[in-house]
């Protein structure tokens, strides 16, 4: 699910063409009880209907894109299927805006596990601080990681339990860079691994 | 000449913020930096420093903590939560959320 209204999910997944959006009129306010989301939209229905079908099956759902206005019924309603959807032996992978706004309007607390991911820059351990100051984020996730130095560093400033590091590999910066999925360009490529390792992890916490 | 810089998160438009207003100044300009993003960093990449970025009050959390009467005017706002960066900038964080929103 892609919370971030600026592109970029879409292409790291592999997928092409048009977002998956969830269309207006799916909420409405009523007086005295705030937006509601009408009956008989429930999150496992709205998936099945506007998810778009990725690479290895992913589904795919995008909140909007700027520079188009993301109506409040759209927000209402995906916010609904972020924190509702929930099927067996299904996974919610959610990519939020860069920063602090989202978070810290509530958009990762659907989720149990909030990794917060940071580099060795000062801009971004400040970040991630900030984040783990206000409680948002579970673990670490240490990224472009080029030298143990790098590593520590990023431990050194974020109190957050490290989960995994991936290492910078311009294979990975190169498919970013281009548009496409470094999971289909660069499938053997260390941040590839690195990152395959960190779902099994992820999976094996969840077991 | 008021230039604003915006962008796509990590393509640098802080960065360049900094290196604009540094080199304003160095040209000779006054120079006013703000920082309009809610995760302020750019003192930073004015040269700062880390710590001092991060102890950074931003001027919207100041009036609303009460702490402070509204003041006047922009001048009386910068000169009383700007604070001084290298080559004579001045810098002001507008806001910072910092806090979750219960809603």
């Amino acid at each position: 699910m892609d919370i971030d209204t600026m592109a970029g999910l879409a292409l790291s997944l592999g997928l092409e063409g048009e977002g998956a959006r969830l269309p207006a009129g799916l909420a409405e306010r009523i007086e005295g009880k705030g937006w509601q989301v009408k009956s008989g939209s429930q999150p496992s229905r709205l998936v099945d209907r506007y998810a778009r079908i990725g690479p290895d099956g992913v589904g795919f759902l995008e909140l909007g894109k700027l520079p188009g206005h993301v109506e409040p019924t759209v927000s209402v309603a995906f916010r609904y299927v972020l924190e509702g959807f929930r099927r067996p032996g299904w996974s919610v992978v959610a990519d939020l805006a860069a920063g602090t706004r989202q978070p810290m309007f509530g958009w990762a607390r659907f989720a149990r596990t909030v990794l917060v991911v940071a580099d060795a820059s000062s801009k971004s351990t400040l970040t991630a601080r900030r984040l783990v100051k206000a409680g948002v984020g579970t673990h670490l996730v240490a990224n472009k990681v080029q030298s143990p130095a790098d590593l520590q560093a990023i431990q050194d400033a974020v109190p957050l339990p490290l989960l995994a590091w991936i290492p910078f590999d311009s294979g990975f910066a190169d498919a970013e860079a281009h548009g496409r999925a470094a999971i289909d360009t660069d499938p053997r490529g260390p941040a590839v691994c690195a990152v395959g390792k960190l779902a099994t992890r992820l999976l094996e916490l969840a077991a | 000449m008021k230039v604003a810089v915006i962008g796509k998160g990590g393509s640098g438009k802080t960065a360049i913020a900094g290196m604009l207003a540094r080199a304003f100044a160095r040209a000779g300009h006054d120079v006013i930096a703000l920082d309009c993003d809610a995760n302020p960093n750019l003192g930073i990449s004015l040269g700062i420093g880390l710590e001092a970025t991060e102890r950074l009050a931003a001027i919207r959390q100041s009036l609303d903590d009460g702490g402070t009467e509204h003041a006047p005017g922009v001048e009386e706002l910068l000169e009383r939560f700007g604070v001084a960066a290298p080559d004579g900038v001045r810098l002001a964080v507008v806001t910072q959320i910092d806090q979750p929103n219960p809603g």
